[in-house]
């Protein structure tokens, strides 16, 4: 089961989900990293999802049409939309309210 | 009587009330999943689908208003539902319409309600009746842990297909691909209302049976759609009928 170590605002919270689980779904279905996790569309539409990866981010698969065109440049210094990433491997996210991209 | 189930019993007996009539095991989806599907036959299918989940903010509607005020996270739900169906993101039924453009139908065959088989009609009336005539969570049972929670299971299997044999990009896919996670949201919010008010075994066996006709109706739905747009007899065989 991947393990899921996640940054916000200086805290950090830490939790086994299973496999080929979706933070977004889990946030939207009140469980870790619920309330913690911002998120509102989870279409890949508005990149309020949108977290840097810390660690982890090679297991993950290539960044798709719409995590491309909602963040661009971003994707270069790490960032990925939680809401179009199918988790199967540890990994280490930080969304910071400051450092959300717009 | 039944006796009252707990949390996890009662959590399986509604997964096995949907799993028995699962529409994953319907003739057009098996079709679709191997890829035998025309152009055509999809665009017949998005005619369809928009009557179906067209109005399934109106659905929710009638449930929100009659959920009880002390329901306040029922009620959230509800509420937050039909905001993401219609104007959280994109309105899903436009992406829907987009769908059915790509593969050759338009704007106005879609929202014609002539353009939708007598079984899709029937559908929508069982889902407005539910709605409207139910008790809530028995409601809640039905359209959103019967039909709803379905969809990820079923768009999971269908989008690749939509991909890599039908040969369509990504942008005339995405409304199977939002569904993906939306109705995975969706599907299990409405469990664990239903699991939180279905408090009495009354409740309970009404959520169970409305959960398996749910289930049943889809099936009929989508069966009915390779009857009708897949397995048309030809005119041959409808004069030996006849």
């Amino acid at each position: 089961m991947p393990r899921v170590v996640f940054h916000k605002n200086g805290q950090t919270f830490e939790d086994e989900v299973k496999d080929k689980t979706n933070l977004v779904v889990r946030a939207g279905i009140k469980q870790f990293p619920f309330p913690h996790l911002k998120y509102q569309c989870g279409m890949g539409k508005c990149a309020t999802c949108a977290c840097e990866v810390l660690a982890g981010a090679e297991q993950l698969p290539p960044p798709n049409w719409k995590e491309k065109k909602q963040l661009g440049d971003r994707l270069d210094a790490g960032w990925r939309l939680a809401c179009q990433l199918w988790l199967e491997h540890d990994i280490e996210l930080r969304q910071d309210d400051a450092a959300a991209p717009a | 009587m039944s006796a009252l189930l707990s949390r996890d019993e009662f959590r399986t007996a509604l997964e096995n009330a949907i799993k028995g009539k699962s529409a994953n095991k319907s003739p057009f989806s098996l079709a679709w999943a191997g890829g035998t599907l025309t152009r055509e036959q999809l665009a017949r299918w998005a005619e369809n689908h928009y009557h179906y989940v067209g109005p399934f903010a109106d659905y929710l509607g009638y449930v929100y208003a009659r959920m009880p005020a002390q329901h306040v996270e029922a009620k959230d739900f509800l509420l937050a539902n039909m905001y993401e169906e219609e104007i959280g993101g994109d309105r899903h039924t436009d992406l829907l319409i987009r769908f059915a453009e790509a593969c050759g139908t338009t704007r106005e065959r879609v929202i014609d309600e002539e353009n939708m088989s007598p079984t899709t009609r029937a559908l929508q009336a069982w889902c407005y009746a539910v709605a409207m005539r139910e008790d809530p969570v028995v409601a809640v049972a039905g359209l959103v842990v019967g039909l709803e929670s379905q969809v990820p299971s079923i768009y999971r299997k269908q989008t690749p297909t939509l991909r890599e044999k039908y040969g369509f990009t990504d942008e005339e896919v995405e409304f199977f691909d939002l569904h993906i996670v939306s109705d995975e949201i969706h599907g299990e919010r409405g469990y664990q209302i239903v699991l939180e008010l279905a408090n009495t075994p009354e409740l309970q066996q009404r959520c169970l049976k409305i959960c398996e006709v749910g289930a049943q109706m889809r099936l009929l739905y989508t069966t009915a759609l390779y009857n009708d747009y897949v397995a048309v007899p030809s005119e041959q065989e409808e004069a030996v009928a006849a």
